[in-house]
């Protein structure tokens, strides 16, 4: 894209792509150590995360303050705007993220002393990998202005309602068998469903980068298939 | 043909193809020359009625040439030559048969330079409907001008010194004492080439609020190098440069997403 006549401009808006591609790379981070740190039951690591979260809600004031200096000072139009309003999304979506990911984190230190039902944390693990590796692309997707990426990036969170559902399944039925396993398994259930959480910011990342680039919505509705919300305890489940 | 014909041939209505419904000002293949210079070339486009349509682009891109076409203005400059075919209300206006000082009498115009004549401000606004016959009775005459003062937001500030010189007005009352003097004729199109470039941002405020309540009656064009005045006041939006129409299309759509790499780089601040 051809350089703003004015240059400081220009490095306004640079900064605001270094601040997201920062937010970017901290939310992955606290994200992949929040569930490390429940899997190797180290509440020391827990702690990191939840500190380090403090950066990023520095970081999303600073892109928020820039846009509104931008929007008072340069009065964005076409493409500009588009990219200021996706940035200040973006940050939106990636400090619920990193809210997200520190929720995560206090879960872990709070069950750290529990016995861990192997079968459900390596089912959490999956689900962290498929979404960080969603936000990743998504993050690709907006650092490369990639509208192709960002639609698939969209198209395959259901893959990520699709291990929730069954992680859903999966503690319903060890809540049942045990009632002692209710505390570990309602931490564990909120935290896959953080996850969930985790892969719609994910999405919204990658609608506002499909906006961003082509100019229009990304289209008909998303599929969705998080079907947990109308699922029952049921006799065969037992 | 090259590619700025090519974009050209797609994003405005091909010589031959009818308006638009509600279409004011219909331009086909209209080109200008002064002398040699070829300042406007090709340009098709219909211009809808009663709404705002804004003319941007870099100085010299053949936007007051275009304009200037609408109401035959360019018949006074001696070098320029006009061909291809304008119409109003499907009526062709380079007619040799259509009487010009009835055309200019539909097609108000209003400067970018507030040029109210040396006399009084009852006599601005009067001299048009006078010679024009609009007016039976000097009753009516005084109706005409009072209205037109009002409609363009000036009366509150001069009704009692209607006698007085129009020239003593400041600025942005001498401007809207143009537009009185514009519609005081009862025009149907009204063209003003860069009509806030002298005011400040109170009495621009005020035109384009003017400017908003006379869409309702008449159909204007306005010429303007602020991209936030076009943005602000328009409903549609035609981008010129090098005498070509590069884009035309919704107000809303060419400031948030512009089909062509010009208009974008022209109206982000990032031109040459
Ligand atoms: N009377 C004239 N004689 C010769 N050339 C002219 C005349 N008027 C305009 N031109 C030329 O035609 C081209 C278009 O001029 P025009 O005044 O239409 O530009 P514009 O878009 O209104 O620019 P600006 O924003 O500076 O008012 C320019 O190259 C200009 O030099
Ligand atoms: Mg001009």
């Amino acid at each position: 894209m051809n350089p703003h006549t004015v240059k400081t401009y220009d490095e306004e808006l640079h900064l605001l792509d270094k601040k997201i591609a920062q937010m970017g790379g901290l939310a992955e981070h606290n994200l992949g150590q929040a569930f490390d740190a429940l899997q190797k039951r180290d509440p020391r690591l827990a702690d990191l995360v939840i500190v380090a979260d403090h950066t990023i809600d520095v970081l999303e004031k600073e892109v928020e303050e820039l846009v509104i200096q931008i929007i008072a000072r340069r009065q964005p139009m076409a493409n500009d705007l588009r990219q200021i309003m996706a940035a200040m999304r973006i940050a939106n979506d990636l400090e619920r993220v990193g809210d997200l990911a520190k929720n995560i984190a206090k879960r872990a230190g709070a069950i750290a002393d529990e016995p861990h039902p192997k079968p459900v944390i390596s089912g959490l693990g999956h689900m962290v990998e498929m979404a960080l590796k969603q936000l990743k692309l998504a993050l690709d997707a907006y650092a490369e202005r990639d509208a192709e990426r960002a639609l698939k990036v969209w198209q395959d969170d259901q893959q990520i309602d699709a291990m929730y559902n069954s992680l859903f399944r999966e503690l319903l039925t060890y809540m049942m068998e045990n009632p002692r396993n209710i505390g570990i398994s309602t931490h564990l259930l909120f935290g896959a469903k953080n996850l969930e959480r985790v892969g719609d910011h994910t999405t919204n990342i990658a609608e506002t980068v499909y906006y961003l680039v082509t100019g229009k919505p990304i289209g008909e509705e998303r599929p969705k298939s998080d079907t947990t919300s109308q699922m029952l305890v049921q006799q065969g489940d037992r | 043909m090259d590619m700025s014909t090519v974009e050209h041939a797609m994003l405005t209505p091909s010589a031959t193809s009818a308006p638009a419904s509600g279409t004011k000002v219909t331009a086909r293949a209209c080109n200008v020359y002064y002398g040699e210079k070829h300042a406007l070339k090709d340009v098709s486009v219909d211009i809808p009625e009663r709404s705002i349509t804004a003319f941007i682009g870099p100085s010299g891109c053949g936007k007051s040439t275009f304009l200037r076409c609408i109401n035959r203005m360019n018949d006074t400059i001696a070098s320029c030559r006009v061909t291809g075919k304008i119409e109003i209300d499907g009526q062709d206006i380079y007619d040799p048969a259509l009487d010009v000082v009835q055309l200019r009498a539909r097609v108000g115009m209003v400067f970018q330079k507030p040029n109210p004549f040396p006399k009084s401000i009852y006599e601005n606004v009067a001299y048009g409907p006078r010679i024009h016959g609009i007016a039976k009775s000097k009753s009516d005459l005084d109706e005409v001008v009072i209205s037109s003062l009002e409609k363009a937001g000036l009366l509150k500030e001069v009704k009692d010194r209607l006698n007085d010189s129009g020239t003593g007005l400041s600025g942005g009352q001498q401007q809207r004492l143009c537009i009185a003097r514009a519609i005081a004729v009862s025009p149907e199109v009204i063209l003003m080439d860069e009509p806030c470039s002298a005011l400040d941002p109170i009495a621009t405020a005020k035109v384009e609020e003017l400017m908003d309540e006379l869409k309702a009656n008449y159909t204007i064009i306005i010429v303007t190098h602020s991209m936030q005045q076009a943005a602000r006041v328009s409903q549609r939006t035609a981008f010129f440069h090098l005498g070509n129409l590069v884009e035309v299309g919704d107000t809303r759509q060419i400031f948030t997403n512009p089909k062509e790499q010009r208009t974008q780089d022209y109206i982000t601040g990032r031109f040459g």
